[in-house]
């Protein structure tokens, strides 16, 4: 009980008008790993046995159970998701995604059509999905809120869209897609690589869109910063994802010459029993080139995701609150690897351990600093606009969880 | 307050009431107050808070071993109980709450057991049986247009790929496998037989033959010298590949891949997109081992028809592994044995036991 401590620190009232002193809100998950595989198996059997109409009501236990644990200074937040109205939007998402998936199987307009009401649905999708996950979390019995517009959100995503709308619109030009014309492969290149070069922005204009736009009570938060750091974040990400390949390919060819030599040794590199070698090497060699190719993808995973939650989270705050983010690379790719190889071990049922043990490592690694007064924190009542939408949201239930 | 109820040593009577904070949903400020059942109501009561809810109204929080009880009441407002034990202690006792079955199977470990295991149990025959079926009965509602366009696609993409090329093989040897293969399948009852094209090919990738979904079936001009032509043994391959596309093995593996990567996706994409495959891999090479057995049982029927010994089969499957001496492509690494559950083809001796046990009961 550090009760004591607490007492010795000076508060200072908020009616003198001098500047409070910063407060950690330190979060703490209490959830256990054998807990959540319990309610994920049984959620699991539920759901096959419904054939998968049982996920609302899955999502919302699990959704409780998470965040019935994380404690942001000793209060739990709480879902309020009703699983009977997010059966009407998981059957509506369902359906699209299906609709989509099958379209371009039949033919190149199919396909664009498919793509352009993707676009078109997709944005005011997600924004109902964000609304409808915030307005249904609380904190101390206020409910959190996301005020990001419509017209805002074709803004953010509709730029994600346009490489895939261009190619496919190309795709109606090309008669024989085996050999297909060199202007078409040139402008291809074009697109991808002024797609690449732009990809940053983009996802800078997306992250904005979301950070701008959560709020609790009178708190507001902004993104403060500009593309240019996301810029610098994706050029660290491609040179360690560069780095780790070639580590990994060096690691790799040491021990390939390791066993050659070892087994030349054995047959005394005699030309005959070598080549009777020949399968067992073949088998070796491909394993060690899946080591390479597992861990150049794994490896840079973690390194991209802990760089972008030390970036956005403490460059997002507003007047009474900002956040610290540590995400530590170095135990972030321990757990990853740790949890991968666990998998493949188990054939999947480490899966509820290692996402608490991840969920844990993440949500812990971030600290609210509050500088205003908790208890002044008020509900607010929502502008005419936002009811609208809020209704959307909560009438379709959509909770696509990005 | 050391006379409150909840503060009685533990085993004493049932706890009437319970310390929990109260929010009131407009503001963030927590109120400390005592939560008891009063009749048909919940009563909370605090410095200056005083409330009833009629208790049918309420949706009780469920029981976790971790975690803070939350209680939603009208008008927004909830109560939030850190001490779990002490709040399911007095829910039980004081508004006689009962776990629902989802969650006492949740808090048992018998009960997650028995989940674990029907669960293995049904993942096992919807993969072994279930799928199999329904992609059967899917392929079944596809035109067979849909296999043509599959097949002639897929031909045209392996002939650009530079993995096939023209064949060198003569003119009146490719009439006589033709004939061969023709008279041995107009000897099988007219509706058995699929509709077919032979298509010869020189090939990079050694000797093989395969058959693409609506028709094409391609046979490599490596496979043809091994065998030096000899008719029974080609009889023998082609029915195997006839046998494929009797049963529109190429539909079918690919309703089924696609299932299985749509459900593999659903369960572990959350965790890695890279993840969820494996299972599809590793599912398509087995259902690929019921798939070649069943194309051979096609080949023993069109050989039996045709008089010719399944013992040829086993033969030739010893021939392919001995490569001629003087041969090319002996030179290129041949893959070892592997294990059954990632072999696609079935290991080979039990390919060569069903042919010989054919053999012997004709």
């Amino acid at each position: 009980m550090d009760t004591i401590t607490q007492e010795w620190k000076p508060t200072v009232a908020p009616s003198d008008g001098v500047p409070l002193s910063e407060r950690p809100l330190k979060i703490q998950f209490t959830g256990s790993g054998s807990e959540y595989f319990r309610i994920w198996i049984v959620n699991l059997l539920l759901s096959i046995v419904t054939l998968s109409l049982y996920h609302p009501w899955a999502k919302v236990r699990r959704l409780r159970y998470f965040y019935g644990n994380t404690l942001v200074d000793g209060h739990a937040l709480d879902f309020h998701g009703n699983p009977l109205k997010m059966l009407r939007g998981y059957l509506l998402v369902g359906l699209l995604v299906a609709c989509y998936s099958v379209a371009g199987r039949f033919s190149p307009t199919a396909a664009v059509v498919a793509v352009v009401i993707f676009a078109v649905v997709f944005p005011a999708l997600l924004r109902a999905s964000m609304q409808f996950r915030l307005a249904n979390t609380s904190w101390r019995g206020l409910r959190f809120r996301f005020s990001g517009s419509l017209a805002g959100a074709y803004r953010a995503m509709l730029p994600l869209f346009i490489p895939t709308l261009l190619f496919a619109i190309m795709g109606l030009g090309i008669t024989d897609p085996r050999v297909p014309p060199i202007w078409y492969l040139k402008t291809m290149g074009l697109i991808f690589l002024v797609a690449l070069v732009l990809a940053p922005l983009v996802w800078w204009n997306f992250k904005r869109y979301q950070h701008d736009h959560y709020g609790l009570g009178q708190w507001q938060t902004k993104l403060t910063i500009g593309p240019g750091s996301m810029y610098g974040l994706t050029l660290k990400v491609f040179g360690v994802m560069l780095l780790s390949g070639v580590a990994v390919f060096v690691l790799a060819a040491i021990l390939a010459a390791i066993v050659f030599v070892s087994m030349g040794m054995a047959s005394g590199f005699n030309k005959e029993a070598l080549s009777q070698n020949q399968g067992m090497m073949t088998v070796v060699f491909g394993l060690i080139g899946l080591a390479v190719y597992f861990f150049a993808l794994i490896v840079p995973v973690p390194y991209a995701m802990s760089r972008t939650q030390n970036l956005i989270w403490p460059n997002t705050r507003c007047d009474e609150l900002r956040f610290d983010s540590q995400l530590r690379f170095g135990p972030l790719t321990w757990l990853t690897v740790k949890n991968w190889l666990l998998m493949v071990l188990t054939l999947g049922l480490y899966f509820p351990f290692a996402k608490v043990s991840f969920y844990r490592m993440r949500v812990e690694s971030v600290t609210p600093q509050l500088s205003g007064d908790i208890d002044r924190l008020q509900a607010q009542a929502a502008a005419a606009g936002d009811a609208s939408g809020d209704a959307a949201g909560d009438f379709f239930g959509i909770d696509i969880g990005l | 307050m050391t006379d409150s109820p909840s503060a009685a040593p533990p085993g004493a009577s049932a706890p009437t009431e319970v310390a929990a904070d109260y929010f009131d949903g407009r503001s963030a400020r927590a109120h400390a107050v005592r939560v008891r059942v009063a009749g048909d109501d919940l009563v909370i009561t605090g410095d200056d808070i005083h409330r009833s809810e009629p208790l049918a109204s309420l949706r009780w929080p469920e029981r976790t071993r971790h975690g803070a009880r939350l209680l939603h009441l009208s008008e927004g407002a909830s109560l939030h109980c850190r001490d779990s034990l002490e709040w399911d202690t007095w829910s039980a006792a004081a508004a006689g709450r009962r776990d629902s079955i989802v969650v006492r199977a949740q808090q048992r470990w018998k009960w997650v057991m028995v989940s674990t295991l029907v669960l293995l149990a049904m993942v096992f025959v919807s993969y072994k049986h279930v799928l199999p079926l329904a992609a059967r009965g899917v392929v079944a509602l596809m035109p067979a247009s849909a296999d043509e366009a599959l097949g002639e696609a897929a031909l045209s993409s392996i002939d650009g790929s530079g993995l096939m090329k023209p064949t060198a093989l003569g003119a009146d040897k490719q009439r006589a496998v033709r004939t061969a293969f023709a008279q041995a399948v107009a000897r099988l009852p007219a509706e058995g037989v699929p509709r077919y094209r032979l298509e010869f090919r020189k090939s990079t990738i050694g000797p093989n033959a395969f058959a693409l979904p609506g028709g094409p079936i391609v046979l490599t001009d490596e496979l043809y010298d091994r065998v030096d032509g000899d008719p029974a043994i080609l009889i023998g391959v082609l029915g195997h590949e006839l046998g494929h596309l009797r049963h529109r093995h190429g539909m079918r593996m690919l309703v089924q891949a696609s299932v299985l990567s749509a459900a593999a996706g659903a369960l572990y994409g959350d965790f890695s997109t890279l993840f969820s495959q494996i299972p599809v891999l590793l599912g398509q090479a087995s259902y690929s081992r019921g798939f070649e057995h069943e194309a051979d049982v096609d080949s023993v029927r069109l050989m039996k028809a045709s008089g010719i010994s399944p013992a040829v089969m086993a033969r030739f499957f010893v021939q392919v592994r001995q490569p001629k001496p003087g041969d090319k492509s002996a030179s290129a690494p041949q893959l070892p044995p592997m294990p059954i559950a990632l072999a696609s083809h079935p290991a080979d001796q039990e390919r060569i036991e069903y042919f010989e046990h054919e053999a012997g009961e004709r």
